[in-house]
């Protein structure tokens, strides 16, 4: 053959082999796809359609952390307790719990009507089965909750006891709202827990359970009737189809064109006053569970210097970063608890003022001098380092860096990708750390994971070994009286600013954007983890009109 | 003709254990721990350790490459760090997106970037050759997520014709199933067109011009050949050689812009798969998916080899 023989139909062949790839991938997608519900694709209203940013990693919600995997699993599976709208644990598959034996004894009672969507009856076993499967497996996050337990007791089928080798007060907080509760009939068959994918055939006692998973696509979940915290005469959203859109950006214009009717990932700041035209987006404002902040590694020989973090709050200006930064869209802090938990924040402390000129004193009376006459105090160069996939954070970088030149000290903003962080914050590797806490869902818990020296594992990335604070926080960890708890978390709360231990920076508002045209009624609870997509608010949602 | 065949598929078999190694070693010398993105906060030294015995990670690198090799020779690309599920169930289920939309923008590609760059060539010097230089040069400059988020916003949501993001409406069926097939392409698909035509267009207008000049165009056309014919079955005939050899190096970059494509449109191919990967540093599925594209890639060198010799005798030495 030479070059005689070439002909177009080269070409027609590989136009061929386009169009048989197309006719593939079009009878491999929607053959066995199911009805999507009453309204099918036509969007109508007994199909809520959510814009989730990716795909379900993990279907089994004993391993799973991932904040969008949690937004489907967290609907069809119970958990004993859950968090309304002002960041409180109210009861959900538990009517609620008790302390005994002086808070070595955790007591749950279930409600009598939770049932799997089989059929079979929810039980204190199968409380009992997903909390010794976390402990045996060592799973997911829950398990450094059940640190503590040595036993678990289910005297009769609606009542669960977990007992403590310590008292530890948030422990049924922590674990209630934490631990998702498995079918123990369905799981107990898969084997090794570590290694179920929980990918299909699934049961579920949430209000809604999933029905098809089409990955790249979409997850669709059917209303389930026998979900007792749906209104009077059920929840009116038969179906929820959560669709992938990888890009927020992309997930916006879905919204717009109706693709969409919730956008499952809150609207990013700059993207705020962008919705403000559109007469038929809701912006829904809820609260946060997590903060950002700027945290010291006191193993530095300079940052071990109270003075020298208090130095370094004074160049930290708050408002300003709000203002400019945020576009207004935050909530300044000034003590390690966020104000969304109001019994706990201890609103007499008073920020450090935004001062670089008293910074450059305060470390000048402290030794620190500029012998070389640069302007800049001699060996005080510090890195901050920051994931640079946050923008808020890596410009707070930046801003903090030129306000503490002013005060003589030299920062070095080194804003890495995500995993390259994660890598630097875990092993210590860092002088100063800018970076946002996602969730905390009680102040205790909070304290012990990131102060106490004695908790492996935790995040304690000032890497502080502070014997008073740790006696304060074991103190306070075993005190089940609710006032004295809330009195002694405030003391707390007092040394960490004293000690200047870390810069709040703020408590970003969190708005999730919806079509309140064609849909009301939601009940969101704060965080993006939670937000409007728990299994409870979306039984609460209506059709409009 | 045999023997060259045999050549360069055994080079090609050794290029894709060379990306299979590379892959594997340069993913475990990326920054990060891929235990330390499963449990954010609270995560005990022994829960971390029991994470890297599941994984595999525990053992040294060495063994690690070893095993992994010994599961490839056996068709098994490994499980999921995070789905738990087989590798290659996973790929396969999103591999035909993006056969579909790289192929297709490969086509399409070739369709219109052929005549575009024999007219050109043509038309030298005219206004038609210098707005194909202009879309050329200005489309290879082009940033594909730029280009496919102007179309998202303009052609999806400000003019409504296309849809923002899928693959294709499942609820649809039979004809409505495929026409929303179409439907939903069509952007993605414009979208690596747009940035990968103009490659083509220029360097055939570059190879006709040459082409045109020598000696036995000349003498077709004082034989009397119309112009036309001397054009389409001469002249290209011999100018499509280089082009030839740019299709395959073109389509390695059609599949790198395909993650960027298929993230920005939602579109469920292998490449938003890595997307995702990456950010869950899941090994085994980033291997996997990087060994599948591979294995496209250099597949598709291949047949453009096999296709350049069957075309000019010459190479076979």
């Amino acid at each position: 053959m030479n070059s005689r023989n070439f002909r177009p139909r080269h070409l027609r062949g590989a136009v061929v082999a386009t169009a048989v790839a197309a006719l593939l991938a079009g009878c491999g997608l929607n053959e066995g796809n199911g009805d999507s519900g009453a309204s099918g694709g036509g969007g109508g209203s007994t199909t809520l359609r959510i814009g989730t940013t990716t795909d379900v990693a993990n279907f089994n919600p004993l391993q799973s952390l991932s904040k969008t995997d949690s937004w489907i699993l967290n609907a069809m599976y119970p958990h004993l307790l859950r968090i309304d709208g002002d960041a409180k644990k109210v009861p959900d598959l538990a009517t609620g719990y008790t302390y005994e034996n002086d808070g070595k004894r955790a007591v749950f009672t279930l409600r009598e009507d939770f049932v799997w969507s089989d059929g079979t009856p929810v039980t204190s076993a199968d409380v009992k089965y997903s909390a010794e499967t976390i402990m045996k497996y060592k799973l997911g996050n829950v398990a450094a909750k059940l640190t503590w337990v040595e036993s678990i007791e289910t005297p009769d089928a609606k009542t669960v006891a977990f007992n403590l080798s310590q008292a530890y007060a948030p422990f049924a907080e922590g674990v209630g709202f934490w631990m998702a509760v498995v079918p123990k009939h369905v799981f107990e068959k898969a084997g090794d827990i570590s290694k179920f994918a929980n990918d299909s055939g699934w049961v579920g006692a949430g209000a809604y359970i999933l029905e098809s998973a089409t990955p790249g696509q979409r997850y669709v979940m059917k209303r389930n009737d026998k979900y007792p915290h749906a209104p009077a005469g059920g929840a009116k959203v038969e179906t929820v189809e959560y669709r992938v859109y990888p890009d927020v950006n992309t997930m916006q214009l879905a919204l717009r064109n109706g693709d969409i009717d919730l956008m499952g990932t809150p609207v990013p700041a700059s993207a705020v006053s962008s919705f403000a035209n559109d007469s038929k987006i809701k912006l829904q404002e809820v609260g946060s569970l997590g903060f950002a902040h700027i945290t010291y590694n006191v193993t530095n020989k300079h940052l071990a210097k109270p003075e020298v973090r208090r130095a370094l709050s004074m160049v930290v200006n708050t408002d300003s970063i709000i203002k400019t930064v945020l576009q207004g869209e935050a909530q300044p802090m000034v003590g390690p608890i966020s104000p969304t938990f109001t019994d706990y924040d201890n609103t007499e402390l008073k920020a450090y003022p935004f001062d670089p000129a008293g910074a450059r004193k305060l470390l000048e009376d402290s030794g620190y001098a500029d012998k070389n006459g640069d302007g800049m105090l001699d060996d005080l160069d510090l890195e901050m380092v920051c994931d640079q996939s946050n923008p808020n954070l890596t410009r707070v970088a930046q801003v903090v860096r030129e306000e503490a030149a002013k005060a003589g000290i030299k920062l070095t903003a080194a804003c890495v990708e995500r995993n390259t962080f994660l890598s630097r914050t875990k092993s210590g590797d860092y002088d100063i750390d800018v970076s946002q806490w996602a969730v905390f869902d009680n102040p205790m818990d909070q304290l012990r994971s990131t102060y106490l020296s004695s908790n492996p594992g935790g995040i304690n990335y000032n890497l502080v070994k502070d014997d008073k604070l740790d006696k304060l926080i074991n103190d306070t960890a075993g005190t089940t009286d609710p006032e004295q708890f809330k009195t002694k978390i405030k003391e707390i709360d007092a040394y960490v600013h004293d000690q200047a231990l870390l810069t709040p920076l703020y408590v970003e508002k969190i708005r999730f954007a919806y079509n309140a045209g064609k849909f009301t009624g939601f009940a969101p609870s704060p965080s993006d983890l939670l937000g409007m997509v728990t299994g409870y608010s979306l039984a609460q949602v209506k059709p409009v009109g | 003709m045999v023997e060259f065949i045999v050549r360069r598929s055994m080079r090609a078999i050794l290029t894709i254990w060379i990306a299979i190694t590379v892959t594997f070693f340069l993913l475990r010398l990326l920054p990060g721990d891929p235990t330390l993105l499963v449990v954010e906060g609270d995560m005990t030294p022994e829960m971390q350790q029991a994470l890297r015995e599941q994984y595999g990670l525990d053992k040294p690198m060495l063994t690690q490459y070893w095993l992994y090799l010994v599961e490839l020779v056996q068709g098994n690309l490994g499980t999921s760090f995070r789905q738990l599920q087989p590798v290659t169930e996973i790929i396969l289920s999103r591999l035909p997106w993006t056969l579909l939309l790289a192929g297709s923008a490969f086509v399409l590609t070739i369709l219109l970037g052929i005549p575009l760059g024999v007219y050109a060539a043509a038309h030298r010097g005219k206004r038609v050759d210098r707005i194909v230089q202009m879309f050329g040069i200005t489309g290879h400059a082009l940033f594909v997520p730029s280009i496919a988020i102007l179309l998202l916003v303009v052609a999806g949501s400000m003019l409504g014709w296309f849809p923002i993001g899928g693959a294709i409406d499942p609820d649809t069926r039979g004809l409505a199933a495929y026409f929303s097939l179409f439907h939903h392409l069509a952007l993605p698909l414009f979208s690596l067109v747009i940035v990968q035509l103009g490659p083509y267009a220029l360097t055939l207008r570059t190879n006709m011009l040459e082409v045109l000049g020598e000696d036995y165009i000349k003498s077709a056309r004082g034989r009397g050949l119309s112009p036309q014919r001397t054009l389409w079955r001469h002249a290209l005939r011999n100018a499509i050689l280089p082009a030839l050899t740019l299709m395959g190096l073109q389509l390695g970059t059609l599949v790198g812009g395909a993650v960027l494509t298929e993230t920005v449109f939602a579109y469920p191919g292998v490449g938003r798969l890595i997307y995702e990967a990456v950010g869950q540093l899941d090994y085994p599925l980033l291997q996997g998916a990087f060994i599948m594209l591979a294995i496209t890639v250099v597949v598709a060198n291949l047949i453009t080899d096999v296709l350049s010799m069957l075309l000019n005798p010459r190479i076979r030495t």
